[in-house]
């Protein structure tokens, strides 16, 4: 924990405890806890056994995607809105590969696609300074008009009996989607705090002018956190694609939005420098138990972006107000 | 003299730690007072009390005869006090007109804008600027005019009371004896003057009083005639004042060292050329403007667009790439830490070892007890606190972070290169002393230091060359036992009889 995270609270009693910016930021994190636990209690079927199954493969899929967005916002570059757009082009590869020539080529195929397409919004960004959100978007929409010449809007549908059946079901009563988020969040935090990569996202999110001027190669380091960012999002892509048998676009939708807002939750800096991957595996289960809380209340899937939004300004305001005096 | 402000045993403390201590002060109507202290003595704390943007836990504030409860900065400017904080807060694309009256208090919806320029002018006019053009944009001029717009904008709005942090820090010299004359002159008029600053020749020039803080406390207020500077050192300081710029020691002069011929960065720098042998400390003294602080940016590989012959050790340089200025052991000190020196958010331990995860790496993958022993060590021999490693950067006095920026190119295993743009700026007199010594312990380990500073005495005090610049181009080249503190001022504000 931060060091003098909870001031004694004397004389002045609530008011002075509010007033520190740390205090109230963990009066909300606690009061968000218990509103959690007691919420998940309270309905009913939250506990039943489906739920949770599904709750685990929704947070993986999310989670994947928002460990390699950590890696993107650390480093100072704010986000990425093709994450999305990768997951979806990545099931797409997946399949058409996977019934060309098997599991193999299918895996091959579609991380070598995810790690690509990213890295070289890495160089892009990293060597011409160019504005990330902006090669994001134009990314995005690279994707989409690519993959419509290909597929129009249809799904590609994997044959059965290429071997990547396998791949579904469970490992010792855990969905296998939950298992590779797992050691993915476990890969991505090793990255963070124990490579060289890592710390140098750490420094040149924290100020890139510093890291120039100390010699770090900075694009080499974001091409780098491009790169292991398509990755973990390309593995979500194929097991996406491995859970509903199909590769589709719309596999895309709304998981950058939903990693953002994981990344946020979790309380990595927007700006960047600070955050960590355990962080966003908080903010990720936070987002995710929201979501089959909704819908188990018999909500339907706008209200489920109606709430995202909300969490994210929420979060946000909680984070910057304060921050500037 | 009649009291226009007054404060009476005002204490504040941040989470447990106590900023000020039932801290006493008044000030005359016409006064200019210098308020000196060590970074983390008050100074700071103290001001913004004054100007209502923090508040104070106990003591009463009195402005102009009686108690006032200053909550918000916008009180504070309607009780006739203002204030100029050390980093500049103009709107650069705004005119200059725009930025006098940005924020101010007394700015009806629908503004008469006739009325309110006749007023900036007026302002202005006060500071023998008058014949500024009001719509010009703020971020044409140069520094030290920025900073008489911000006195400008404090006397538009009637202040009675200037409060300036620092304000000269920024500036070079000429524009630093401007800005001395315009206080002055307010003082003339009745107006009064918090003048905070490290700079101990400005405050015998121009303060009538000096009030020392020390840790959190009042330690002292006389007049300045009846104070020598080593009397006031020592008040600052808490203990006796040992020699400010350590003795030169017979350099092992190991030959070598960095030679730069024709230098050139278009537009700032023309052929450049000297000598930095190693264990020397070279100077280059200029304005703002002078391209002083191109030499050294040039050098780190900063400067994309730099030409020129560079050969360090006798083998080539080459200019435009920092990481392999680094790899040659050539370091770069930024007059901005905040901005291209320090990762602020990240600890002490992390900014220490920033360049050198290489060593302690095997295939990208760390070993963070070695980086934790390298880290360590550099605190040790860089003089910051061991026991801090794990203190985020920010949390350092301005002295403890250059230590750091300077541990951070030690134990090499070769001696470096080190390039310094003003290597004291912002930091109290203790940690200078240090700092100097640092830069002297380099010298005998065999390092080549080259530094620019606006600060002639830190120029005289610590250089072994001087070399002075003047738009771009070199007027003149001093060894150390023919410095002298007239001749260089010449050099760098004159250029007329020189570059004849």
């Amino acid at each position: 924990m931060e060091p003098g995270l909870l001031v004694p609270a004397g004389r002045g009693g609530l008011r002075v405890f509010l007033r520190n910016r740390l205090n109230v930021l963990m009066a909300v994190r606690v009061t968000v806890i218990i509103v959690l636990v007691a919420a998940c209690l309270l309905t009913p079927g939250f506990l039943s056994e489906p739920n949770i199954m599904a709750l685990l493969t929704t947070v993986s899929f999310i989670g994947c995607v928002a460990v390699g967005m950590t890696l993107i916002t650390i480093s100072g570059n704010i986000m990425s809105f093709c994450l999305g757009a990768t997951a979806g082009a990545t099931a797409m590869v997946f399949v058409v590969a996977l019934n060309w020539g098997g599991i193999g080529v299918g895996l091959v195929a579609a991380l070598s696609l995810a790690a690509l397409l990213n890295a070289a919004q890495g160089l892009v960004i990293g060597w011409v300074r160019a504005n990330p959100i902006i090669v994001s978007i134009a990314t995005l929409a690279l994707i989409y008009g690519v993959a419509q010449m290909f597929a129009g809007s249809s799904a590609v549908y994997a044959r059965p009996g290429t071997g990547y059946e396998i791949f579904k079901g469970k490992i010792v009563g855990v969905p296998i989607e939950f298992v590779v988020f797992l050691c993915v969040a476990a890969l991505g935090h090793f990255i963070l705090s124990y490579t060289r990569l890592g710390r140098n996202l750490y420094m040149i999110g924290s100020s890139f002018r510093a890291a120039e001027a100390a010699g770090l190669k900075t694009w080499r380091s974001i091409a780098g956190a491009y790169l292991w960012a398509g990755i973990f999002t390309g593995l979500a892509g194929i097991l996406l694609a491995i859970r509903y048998n199909l590769g589709n676009m719309d596999f895309g939708l709304g998981y950058d939005y939903d990693a953002v807002a994981a990344v946020l939750v979790g309380g990595t800096a927007i700006g960047g420098g600070q955050g960590s991957v355990l962080r966003t595996v908080a903010g990720a289960m936070v987002i995710a138990i929201v979501q089959a809380l909704l819908l188990l209340l018999g909500f339907r899937q706008e209200w489920q972006y109606l709430f995202t939004g909300v969490i994210v300004l929420a979060v946000i305001i909680l984070h910057t107000s304060g921050e500037r005096r | 003299m009649p009291e226009v402000l007054s404060v009476e045993r005002v204490s504040k403390s941040y989470s447990g730690i106590t900023a000020l201590r039932e801290v006493s002060f008044s000030l005359g109507t016409g006064e200019i007072r210098a308020i000196c202290g060590e970074n983390g003595a008050g100074k700071s704390t103290f001001v913004k009390i004054l100007m209502g943007i923090t508040q104070p836990d106990s003591g009463s504030i009195r402005i102009a005869g009686s108690v006032r409860d200053v909550r918000r900065p916008r009180q504070a400017q309607e009780l006739g006090l203002g204030f100029v904080a050390q980093e500049l807060s103009l709107a650069p694309h705004l005119s200059i007109l725009d930025n006098i009256w940005l924020g101010s208090a007394g700015i009806p919806l629908f503004h008469r804008r006739p009325q309110l320029r006749q007023r900036a002018q007026e302002a202005l006019a006060t500071l023998g600027m008058g014949d500024w053009d009001l719509d010009r944009p703020v971020g044409r001029l140069t520094i030290g005019q920025r900073q008489i717009v911000e006195i400008a904008r404090l006397l538009a709005r009637d202040a009675r009371v200037l409060i300036l942090d620092e304000p000269t820090a920024t500036l070079s010299d000429t524009e630093i004896e401007r800005i001395l004359a315009v206080l002055k002159a307010l003082k003339g008029q009745g107006r009064s003057v918090i003048y905070v600053s490290h700079r101990l020749g400005e405050v015998f020039e121009l303060c009538d009083t000096v009030t020392v803080f020390r840790n959190g406390e009042h330690v002292a207020t006389q007049p300045v005639g009846e104070i020598t500077r080593e009397r006031l050192i020592e008040l600052m300081l808490g203990r006796p004042f040992d020699e400010m710029y350590p003795a030169v020691q017979a350099h092992p002069d190991a030959g070598n060292g960095i030679i730069v011929e024709g230098l050139t960065v278009p537009g700032v720098l023309q052929d450049f050329s000297m000598t930095a042998p190693r264990g020397k400390i070279v100077c280059v003294a200029g304005q703002i403007g002078s391209g002083a602080t191109m030499v050294t940016r040039a050098l780190a590989g900063l400067v994309p667009d730099a030409v020129g012959r560079v050969t360090l050790d006798g083998k080539p340089l080459r200019l435009g790439a920092v990481p392999h200025c680094v790899a040659r052991s050539v370091f770069f000190l930024s007059e901005d830490r905040a901005a291209e020196g320090l990762f602020y958010m990240m600890t002490v331990l992390d900014n220490l070892v920033a360049t050198r995860l290489g060593e302690c790496a095997r295939l990208g993958v760390l070993s963070w007890p070695d980086l934790r022993r390298i880290g360590a060590r550099l605190a040790e021999r860089g003089g910051v606190d061991r026991n801090r490693l794990g203190t985020p950067a920010i949390n350092l006095s301005g002295g403890n972070q250059q230590k750091l920026l300077f541990g951070r190119t030690l134990e090499r295993a070769q001696p470096g290169v080190l390039l310094m743009n003003e290597p004291t700026r912002g930091i109290d007199v203790g940690a200078r002393a240090e700092i100097y010594r640092l830069m002297r312990e380099l010298c005998e380990l065999g390092y080549a230091l080259i530094m620019t500073s606006s600060d002639l005495e830190e120029v005289v005090g610590m250089a072994d060359v001087v070399v002075t610049m003047y738009r771009g181009r070199t007027v003149a080249r001093y060894d150390r036992s023919r410095v002298a503190m007239s001749a260089i001022l010449a050099d760098i504000t004159h250029p007329a009889a020189q570059a004849a």
